[in-house]
C-alpha cells in the first residue's frame, strides 16, 4: 500500500473548478480505502469506527468547501495527499491521529454550542482555561 | 557563591588592572610568612578603600550615644553600639567575615574558628564573633595573617569531610563549598584516611549524614535555644567528637526542619528532598503559608509543574528566619488525592467526570429548586479574601444571608476588630513580662508564636501561667487550672497569679480559638475581658488582648461579615456550597440536601458532595491572606494548576452567571475593588492594619460560664487541613512523633 502511495505524482494544475472537484472526490475515494489500513496499522479498532473515521475525513474536506479557486483547491489537495501519505506510512503514532481525528473532535463541537452566545467573555474563557 | 563574588570585589583594589590574570583561591607565596611578608613592606601606603554598604542590610540602633564607639575596619572608621563582637562590626562596616559556627539568632561558640581576622597589637588572629570590639580597635580583615588563618582552618575543616559533594543535597548551597573555594587552599596535604562517623536516627524530616558534620553545633544550641527540646548534644572529644541524640531518639520538635537551614555543610539534609532536586533548578517563588493563621512568609520552590520544597523567608515581625515543620513539609500533599476534573455523583452513587459546563448547569438548576433561605455557603479554613467575598455576594444574591467560616463557631462575634485579633502584634510579645494562656496551646496552633513566647521568657524571664487541658509546653509555666472557674477565680482576683498580672508593667493575655467553638464563648470572652480590665491590660500605649486565630481564612472571613451559625444554618440547609470547608460538622444536614464541594482536595466533605467543582491550591493562585495580627499578605502561583482545576473566586463568578445572578467583577482587580467597599484593609499588603475600637464598647453579656474544662483545638498537629491530611510525610510525622 505505501509503495503505491508514494508512487502518486502531483498532477498538473486543474484546469477548471469541475476539474478540481473531481479530483477532490478521488482524493476521498482514496482515503476511505485506505481507512482500514490505517485502523490496522495504528491498532484503532478500540476507539473508533470505520464510518467515524470517514466522516471525520469528510467534515475536512467540507470545512473548505467554500472554495471556489481551483489553485486553492489544488494546494489543499496536495496538502491532503501528503497528511495520508504520511499516516498511510507510518510516519505518525497513534497519539496523532487518535489526537487529531479522534478525541477533541466533539471538544470542538461542544465549544460552538448555541448556548455560549450570550455568555459573557469571562464565562467562555472560563470554559477554556483557568489562565486568562 | 556570595564569598566568590566579594572576594573579587575585594581584590580589585588591591590589583588594579590584571583581573584576569589574578587567582585569587592559591597558596600564594607570601602567605607562607606572613609574619615576614607583612615586615618586609611596612611603608606600601594603604590602598583607598571606599564606604561600603553594610551586609545584608545591617543597621545599628543607639540607644544610649555615649554607648557609641568607633572601630576601624581596614582603616575605614565605623561607629557602633558598646557591646558588640568584632564580626558585628564589620557587617556594619560592609565587610562579610567567613563564619560556620557564628549565627546571629544563636548564642555564640565560636568554635570553628573560621572568622578570624587580625587585630593591631593582638599578638594572634582573633575570632571576631566570639571577641567584643573595644574602642579605637584596628581590624583588619583582608590582610595575610587573616588569610592565612582562614586557609589553615579550611584545610583542617576539610581534612575530615568526605568529597561526596557529587550526591551531596547540600551541594550548591552549601557554606563549605562556597567558603573553601573563597579562601581554601587550592591542594591538601591530607594523605591518612578520612575519620567517619554512624549516622544518626532524627526521624521522617531530618537526615543525617554525621560523616559531613563540621561540628559548628548550631543545630545543638537552635535545639535547645529556640526550639526548646533537648534532644541534640555534644559526644565525645577531640577527633571522636560527633552531635547526636545521647540515647536512641527522635527529634520531636514542631521546629526541627530549621536545622537543615541553619547546618552549614550537608550533615543535616531534609529527608523528604533527598536526591530529588538540586538547588540551581528550583524556581523560587516568595508566597505565604496557609496552614496556620500566622502566615509565615515562604518560598516555594519548584521545578516544572512540582512544589520541590519550601523554605523560610526572613519576616522579622512575624516568623523571623523559621518555619514550622508543617508549613516546610507539607508540600508532598499538594500532590496527592487532588481533584482535577468536575464531577458529578451518579444514581449508583460514583463520580462521573463532566464538563465545566454540564457541572456548573446542574448546581444552577438545583439552587432555583430550593428555597433562598435554605441556600448555605460555608467557606473552608485555607479560602482567600477574594473567593469568601464572591461566596458572600453569590448566596446573598441568591437571596440567603448564611455564610460562614469554618472554625468560627456559633454567632462569631466580627463587629470589634480588636475582640479576634492578636492585638500586641506578633513582634510585639517580646515586650511582655507576664503571659496569660487562655485555652490556647500555641505550641501546636501556630508554633511560630510559641517560638517567640519562649523567646520571650529567656530573654526576659517573663512569667507564663497557662489555662487548658494538660500539654507540654516547652519553657518555664505555672498551670494554673483547666477550665473556666480558674478564670472567675482570676475575675474575682482570688487566684494567686492575679497579684503577678495585676504588677506585670506589660501583660499579655492570649485566647485560643478554640473557645469559639464553645456555647458559652460570650462569658468566657467577658470574663478575659474583666480580667484584662482590672490588670490594666489594654493602656493608650500597650495593647495586650489577644485572640490566637488556627487558621488563615478566619481572620478575613471576620472582616469581610461571614458570619452566620452552623448551628442554625446547616440542619435546615437544602443546598449546601462547600469552598473546602472539610472540617465542619455536616452530621445534622439533611439528608435530601444537596452539597456542592469545591476545592483542591478529596477529603472529609467530599464523601457527602453531589458535585464536585475542583479549585487550586494556595501555592498555584494568587490570593489575600489576613493572618492573626491582622496582617495582609499575597500569596504568588508558583506551579500550574492540577488537570482542569479553576481559581475559586474564578467557580464562584461563573457558576453566579450561569444561574443568572451574574457578579460585576472579572478580574483579580475587579473583585479586589469590591472587597475595598467592604473591609479595605484586605488591600493594606504586608502591613498591619491596627484595630481601633476597644473591647469596652461590647454590650454587657449575660452568659453563664459553664464549668466544662477547655479542650485542645487541634489534636494532631500535623494534620489540620485537607492539604496535611493528604500528605504522607505529615502521617508519617504523626505516626513516628506523636507516640505517647
Amino acid at each position: 500500500m505505501a509503495f503505491t502511495m508514494r508512487s502518486v505524482k502531483v498532477p498538473p494544475n486543474s484546469a477548471s473548478l469541475a476539474e478540481a472537484r473531481s479530483r477532490v472526490i478521488d482524493f476521498f475515494k482514496k482515503s476511505c480505502r485506505s481507512i482500514p489500513a490505517i485502523m490496522e496499522i495504528y491498532n484503532l479498532h478500540d476507539v473508533v469506527t470505520v464510518s467515524q473515521l470517514r466522516s471525520t475525513i469528510s467534515s475536512e474536506i467540507r470545512k473548505n468547501a467554500h472554495l471556489s479557486n481551483p489553485k486553492v483547491i489544488d494546494m489543499l489537495l496536495f496538502k491532503g495527499m501528503e497528511e495520508l501519505g504520511n499516516i498511510v506510512e507510518h510516519a505518525k503514532q497513534r497519539h496523532h491521529i487518535i489526537g487529531q481525528y479522534v478525541v477533541g473532535r466533539e471538544g470542538l463541537m461542544q465549544d460552538a454550542s448555541p448556548k455560549d452566545q450570550e455568555a459573557s467573555e469571562f464565562l467562555k474563557q472560563f470554559y477554556t482555561s483557568n489562565y486568562f | 557563591m556570595g564569598f566568590v563574588l566579594r572576594a573579587l570585589q575585594r581584590a580589585r583594589p588591591a590589583i588594579g588592572g590584571r583581573v584576569s590574570t589574578f587567582r585569587w583561591i592559591t597558596s600564594t607565596p607570601d602567605l607562607h610568612k606572613p609574619e615576614g611578608a607583612a615586615a618586609a613592606e611596612p611603608a606600601a601606603p594603604e590602598p583607598e578603600i571606599p564606604p561600603r554598604t553594610p551586609v545584608g542590610g545591617a543597621r545599628v540602633q543607639f540607644s544610649n550615644p555615649d554607648d557609641a564607639i568607633e572601630v576601624f575596619v581596614d582603616g575605614y572608621p565605623v561607629k557602633i553600639p558598646k557591646g558588640m563582637t568584632v564580626l558585628q562590626a564589620c557587617e556594619v562596616a560592609g565587610v562579610d567575615i567567613p563564619r560556620f559556627c557564628y549565627h546571629s539568632r544563636l548564642s555564640i561558640a565560636g568554635n570553628c574558628r573560621m572568622c578570624l581576622v587580625e587585630v593591631e597589637k593582638s599578638p594572634k588572629p582573633v575570632a571576631s564573633c566570639a571577641m567584643p570590639a573595644l574602642p579605637g580597635m584596628k581590624i583588619k580583615t583582608n590582610t595575610p595573617v587573616a588569610k592565612k588563618a582562614r586557609e589553615g582552618v579550611m584545610e583542617f575543616l576539610l581534612m575530615n569531610h568526605p568529597l561526596d559533594c557529587p550526591i551531596c543535597d547540600q551541594g550548591g548551597e552549601c557554606d563549605l563549598q562556597d567558603q573553601s573555594m573563597a579562601f581554601g587552599s587550592d591542594r591538601g596535604r591530607f594523605t591518612e584516611m578520612k575519620r567517619s562517623v554512624v549516622d544518626k536516627n532524627l526521624g521522617p524530616l531530618v537526615k543525617t549524614v554525621m560523616t559531613r558534620c563540621i561540628q559548628c553545633t548550631r543545630c545543638v544550641r537552635f535545639a535547645s535555644e529556640i526550639a526548646g527540646v533537648q534532644d541534640l548534644g555534644m559526644l565525645g572529644r577531640g577527633s571522636g567528637e560527633e552531635i547526636g541524640t545521647y540515647v536512641e531518639k527522635l527529634m520531636t520538635s514542631e521546629l526541627s526542619g530549621n536545622v537543615i537551614d541553619i547546618c552549614p555543610v550537608g550533615a543535616l539534609t531534609s529527608k523528604p528532598f533527598a536526591f530529588k532536586a538540586r538547588n540551581w533548578e528550583l524556581k523560587g517563588t516568595e508566597s505565604i503559608d496557609v496552614t496556620d493563621a500566622v502566615g509565615s512568609n515562604i518560598r516555594i520552590d519548584s521545578r516544572g509543574p512540582e512544589v520541590m520544597r519550601i523554605l523560610p523567608r526572613l519576616n522579622e515581625d512575624i516568623n523571623e528566619e523559621w518555619i514550622s515543620d508543617k508549613t516546610r513539609f507539607c508540600y508532598d500533599g499538594l500532590k496527592r488525592q487532588r481533584l482535577n476534573d468536575p464531577m458529578i455523583r451518579g444514581p449508583d452513587g460514583r463520580f462521573k467526570s463532566v464538563s465545566w459546563r454540564d457541572a456548573l448547569a446542574v448546581v444552577a438548576e438545583v439552587i432555583h429548586q430550593v428555597k433562598p433561605d435554605e441556600i448555605v455557603g460555608v467557606a473552608g479554613k485555607l479560602s482567600d479574601a477574594e473567593s469568601m467575598m464572591a461566596l458572600k455576594d453569590f448566596v446573598n444574591r441568591m437571596g440567603s444571608n448564611s455564610v460562614l467560616c469554618e472554625g468560627n463557631g456559633p454567632n462569631p462575634q466580627a463587629d470589634l476588630r480588636s475582640s479576634y485579633l492578636m492585638n500586641t502584634s506578633i513582634a510585639g510579645l517580646e515586650k511582655a513580662d507576664v503571659f496569660l494562656l487562655v485555652g490556647t496551646q500555641p505550641r501546636v496552633e501556630a508554633p511560630m508564636v510559641n517560638a517567640r513566647i519562649r523567646k520571650t521568657v529567656k530573654a526576659n524571664q517573663a512569667k507564663v501561667a497557662y489555662i487548658g487541658p494538660p500539654t507540654d509546653i516547652n519553657y518555664d509555666h505555672q498551670h494554673i487550672g483547666t477550665g473556666a472557674e480558674t478564670l472567675v477565680e482570676l475575675v474575682e482576683g482570688r487566684h494567686p497569679f492575679s497579684s503577678t498580672l495585676h504588677s506585670a508593667k506589660n501583660p499579655v493575655i492570649i485566647v485560643g480559638a478554640g473557645i469559639f467553638e464553645r456555647d458559652d464563648k460570650d462569658a468566657v470572652f467577658s470574663a478575659v475581658e474583666t480580667i484584662a480590665k482590672n490588670a490594666k491590660v489594654v493602656r493608650p500605649d500597650w495593647n495586650g488582648l489577644n485572640v490566637l486565630l488556627l487558621n488563615a481564612a478566619q481572620a478575613a472571613a471576620l472582616d469581610l461579615g461571614l458570619v452566620s451559625s452552623p448551628n442554625d444554618t446547616i440542619p435546615s440547609a437544602k443546598f449546601l456550597y462547600l469552598m473546602g470547608a472539610d472540617d465542619i460538622s455536616l452530621e445534622k444536614l439533611p439528608d435530601d440536601a444537596f452539597v456542592v464541594y469545591q476545592g483542591h482536595h478529596g477529603d472529609k466533605s467530599v464523601y457527602r458532595a453531589n458535585v464536585i467543582l475542583p479549585a487550586s491550591a494556595f501555592s498555584e493562585k494568587e490570593g489575600t491572606y489576613e493572618n492573626t495580627e491582622g496582617c495582609t499578605q499575597w500569596t504568588v502561583p508558583a506551579v500550574p494548576t492540577v488537570g482542569d482545576a479553576r481559581d475559586d473566586w474564578k467557580i464562584v463568578r461563573a457558576l453566579s452567571e450561569v444561574a443568572g445572578v451574574r457578579l460585576p467583577y472579572d478580574s483579580l482587580t475587579a473583585i479586589r475593588a469590591r472587597i475595598k467597599t467592604v473591609a479595605p484593609n484586605l488591600l493594606q499588603v504586608d502591613e498591619r492594619e491596627l484595630a481601633t475600637m476597644s473591647f469596652e464598647l461590647k454590650p454587657p453579656v449575660s452568659q453563664k460560664i459553664s464549668s466544662d474544662p477547655f479542650k485542645p483545638a487541634i489534636e494532631n498537629f500535623y494534620m489540620t487541613d485537607s492539604i496535611t491530611r493528604a500528605s504522607k510525610i505529615m502521617a508519617q510525622c504523626s505516626a513516628s512523633l506523636l507516640k505517647k
